[in-house]
């Protein structure tokens, strides 16, 4: 199949996704008790009041109506405002994407460091204490809550020994710091905001990323293993290749293919799913918007979160298929 | 009234409709309340000197940084495009109003020096001379605050202002003869107008707004307040210098930042590890470890009641017997102690202390389950079932306080009680379509009071035809209607106490805890909590 073919194909599932997600969000209004009407409006308002509310919002429209509405705006790129605070929903998720991202990126760059090399040290002294030391860890690692994981790096680390921040986004100045500014100013020789942006990044991706750096460590040893036993291992050891050669040229690169359906799967959840790190860390990324949505009924927020959030896993998925074929090439050939 | 004899009679409507939608504010977010007052309110008033927080002889310090921590951001920075307590407390370390409260309730003056009534729906207020504008530099004038008041209450103008409902009745202001004057017109006779600017009506610079777009308003502050706003970072943080040029001292305060978590422990995490000196809502389970750290807790009763209603027109709850049944049947101060960890105070009726109207001789129904098996064994409701609804995360541990009173009622041994858990949305949607007969028949709810008098509680909750009233009871409603039409300040107290008695008695509600507002504050900084929820960094100043 043509690389082209591949993608168009892709991309028109990835809509079609994307539809049925907005479909399904507009079904659940239905059974979901109550009405955002009783959230805008004040406890003792009248009914005419209500009414009022409920018409400038749209509210009071059949839902079939309101759902053709939606997919038209949507169509035109419009994902709508949001409920009595009145902001387009656009703004605040694409400000709140930014933020899920880069914890989502730093806490996988913190799991494939510590992951990888820990795997491959497993599985390469098998059954020795270093084996026992990485499983362990990793078993440790797995088995932690995260939220628990996070809130004790805070009281430790932030609270009682003052090392990182407690909470929140870097900030100079009164302006946010995010990693493409902290970059911008490394590059002129500032190193100021890049070591206040690790600073607030690192135990939000710590705690995020520990739960995966156990899994990917399992999974890197566990397909090393495997891998080494295979016979075309002692061919390249026949031929008289380097170990470090046969090891980390042929070994790591086939046990990576399912190292990265996981790492991408993760990448995907993580953007629209650290609700919970999020919460810790009070970070106004994806998942806080989401909750907050939910709480308040903000029906039009809930969409526009859970349209980037499905998007962004067709996105990754699309990627990962594409990485797939890169490294394994007979999986384009299917 | 004070001096109110001769003005026309207020129809009990117009006082509703009026002094209603004012309270209202205080319950959008169920977190919010609002400016208190007391409904003696003096129908002219000359206040030169505004009260200022303490100075020191040789002036503010060099250097004095403060952080606040708050639930949310403010949603915007026009003074006039909100109806939520995080925003207000962002605008009023910067915009000024032309009326205020002092933290003991008093109306003061801010940016108007007197303020008098003319005639009925007619009133005139005298405007400060010398105050400035931070991003211009210019000197309020009466047209400045005209075009404020027509902003606000006048769609034309501008935009519709979720405001408008605050200055309910007010439907306009032009300036006065003299120039230095601004007359503000209402429709009727508009008793609580002075009220109304005492809580809102940011003062804003007519030219400023003009020449810029909405959104450039939405995201500057031109005040006249104690700091000048200098960097604003959507939900994330506002940056305020303090403003040399003040028309009272300059604050304390040198640079305010002002910044939100919505988690409450990650605000007491900050503020113990010293990243914030003053936040909010530090739930019961943080205090002892606030208090351990170089920081301390500063509780303050707030506006809001917290109560079960239980729905008169059904049995049991038509029994009077019964209902006071309840209230005997439940240790309030247990309740208060285990579920708030002491943060808040036992109520008896409707009304707070020291709000107009309030009945010192309603006390709390002491914890007798004796009485309460007697009472409902008298009532004949004797083996009867009842089911508690009650919000999740509304009110402040609302549902453990839920569970302790049906744990208690269920404990008498002729009654059982369960809780149901509701999410708020759904309660209210039942409680307030204006029908009695829908909705459940014994709930767990708070009512926040703006006013400061009792009628605004009893009217809506409590009459014949409250929005959201749960008991109907004629000779409750005669009082109520009587003193919503009285002149006579003596008179309509004395009318207002009776009802608050009478409601002790009959017990419509099972009267619960007054909610406290709990803040956590660094040991670095000098300051004591109000009643009304407000957060004045003016008012902040170095521990000594």
């Amino acid at each position: 199949m043509g690389y082209a073919r591949f993608l168009a194909k892709r991309g028109l599932q990835g809509v079609f996704v994307v539809w049925a997600v907005v479909t399904v969000v507009f079904a659940l209004r239905y059974i979901t008790p109550g009405s955002p009407v009783a959230f805008i409006a004040p406890l003792d308002a009248g009914p005419e009041l209500r009414q009022a509310i409920a018409e400038s919002y749209g509210l009071n429209q059949p839902l079939y109506v309101q759902y053709g509405q939606y997919l038209w705006d949507l169509a035109r790129l419009d994902m709508g405002q949001s409920y009595a605070r009145g902001t387009s929903v656009s703004a605040e998720v694409f400000a709140a994407l930014p933020v899920s991202l880069e914890l989502a990126v730093a806490s996988t760059v913190v799991a494939i460091i510590i992951s990888i090399p820990l795997g491959v040290v497993s599985a390469v002294n098998h059954r020795q204490p270093s084996d026992y030391v990485a499983t362990s860890l990793s078993l440790v690692g797995i088995s932690t809550p995260n939220f628990w994981l996070g809130v004790m790096l805070v009281l430790l680390l932030s609270v009682q020994f003052n090392v990182f921040p407690t909470s929140g986004l870097a900030e100079i100045d009164g302006q946010t710091v995010m990693f493409v500014d902290a970059l911008r100013h490394l590059l002129q020789g500032e190193t100021r905001w890049m070591v206040e942006w690790l600073a607030h990044i690192t135990l939000p991706a710590v705690t995020l990323g520990t739960y995966f750096t156990a899994l990917v460590t399992r999974l890197t040893r566990s397909g090393m293993l495997e891998e080494l036993g295979e016979s075309y291992v002692t061919a390249l050891r026949a031929k008289g290749l380097p170990e470090a050669l046969v090891r980390y040229r042929h070994v790591l690169k086939n046990t990576l293919i399912p190292v990265i359906t996981v790492l991408g799967l993760q990448l995907g959840t993580l953007v629209g799913g650290a609700v919970i790190t999020e919460r810790v860390f009070d970070l106004p990324g994806l998942g806080s918007l989401l909750i907050d949505a939910i709480n308040q009924q903000q029906w039009m927020i809930l969409q526009g979160c859970l349209i980037v959030v499905s998007a962004g896993f067709v996105i990754v998925n699309t990627t990962v298929d594409a990485l797939y074929a890169y490294v394994s090439p007979e999986v384009s050939a299917e | 009234m004070t001096d109110s004899s001769n003005q026309p009679t207020a129809s009990r409507r117009k006082f509703l409709t009026a002094a209603g939608s004012t309270a209202v504010t205080a319950l959008v977010a169920g977190c919010s309340s609002n400016s208190d007052s007391n409904s003696t309110e003096a129908a002219t008033g000359t206040s030169p000197e505004a009260t200022t927080s303490e100075q020191t002889e040789s002036g503010p310090p060099e250097e004095f940084q403060v952080t606040i921590t708050q639930g949310t951001m403010p949603t915007t920075l026009d003074p006039h495009d909100h109806r939520d307590i995080p925003t207000d407390i962002t605008m009023l370390q910067s915009y000024e109003g032309l009326l205020s409260r002092t933290a003991e309730g008093e109306i003061t003056a801010m940016l108007a020096t007197d303020w008098e009534r003319v005639e009925a729906g007619h009133v005139r207020f005298s405007i400060r001379e010398g105050p400035t504008f931070h991003k211009t530099g210019n000197e309020v004038t009466p047209e400045d605050v005209a075009y404020t008041i027509n902003r606000i209450v006048d769609d034309s103008v501008g935009f519709t202002s979720p405001q408008s409902g605050q200055l309910a009745g007010v439907t306009g202001a032009e300036v006065a003869d003299d120039g230095r004057a601004v007359d503000v017109y209402s429709d009727g006779f508009n008793p609580i107008v002075f009220s109304e600017f005492a809580i809102y009506c940011d003062v804003v610079e007519k030219a400023w707004v003009k020449d810029h777009e909405k959104s450039y308003v939405a995201q500057n502050m031109n005040g006249t307040g104690p700091f000048e706003q200098t960097e604003y970072a959507q939900n994330q943080s506002v940056e305020f210098e303090r403003y040399d040029d003040y028309w009272r001292e300059p604050a304390d305060v040198s640079h305010l930042t002002i910044e939100s978590a919505s988690d409450s422990g990650v605000r007491v995490n900050q503020l113990v590890a010293g990243e914030t000196d003053l936040v909010v809502n530090v739930p019961p389970e943080s205090f002892s470890r606030v208090e351990d750290s170089e920081a301390s807790v500063e509780a303050v009763g707030s506006t809001r009641v917290i109560y079960n209603a239980m729905k008169a027109t059904v049995e049991p709850f038509s029994s009077p017997k019964f209902r006071r049944a309840m209230n005997y049947a439940i240790d309030l101060e247990a309740i208060i102690d285990s579920a708030l960890q002491g943060a808040g105070g036992q109520t008896g009726q409707p009304t707070l202390e020291p709000f107009f109207g309030y009945n010192d001789e309603a006390d709390p129904y002491p914890h007798d389950p004796d009485e309460a098996e007697r009472l409902v064994e008298e009532s004949g409701h004797a083996g009867v079932s009842i089911e508690l609804h009650t919000p999740v995360g509304r009110y402040l541990k609302d549902l453990q306080i839920a569970r302790l009173v049906a744990n208690m009622i269920d404990e008498l041994p002729n009654v059982s009680c369960e809780v149901n858990q509701r999410t708020f949305s759904t309660l209210a949607g039942e409680l307030t379509d204006s029908d009695i007969t829908t909705g459940p028949d014994f709930y767990l709810i708070g009512w926040g009071n703006a006013t400061f008098d009792a009628s605004q509680t009893i009217n809506p909750t409590l009459t014949s035809d409250g929005s959201l009233t749960s008991w109907k009871n004629d000779e409750l409603d005669q009082l109520i209607e009587d003193a919503n039409s009285t002149t006579d300040t003596d008179e309509r107290e004395q009318l207002l106490r009776e009802a608050n008695q009478l409601c002790h008695d009959e017990a419509p509600w099972i009267f619960l805890n007054r909610q406290y507002s709990v803040y956590g504050t660094s040991d670095r900084i000098e300051w004591a909590a109000r009643n009304d929820e407000r957060i004045d960094a003016y008012a902040i100043s170095p521990a000594q």
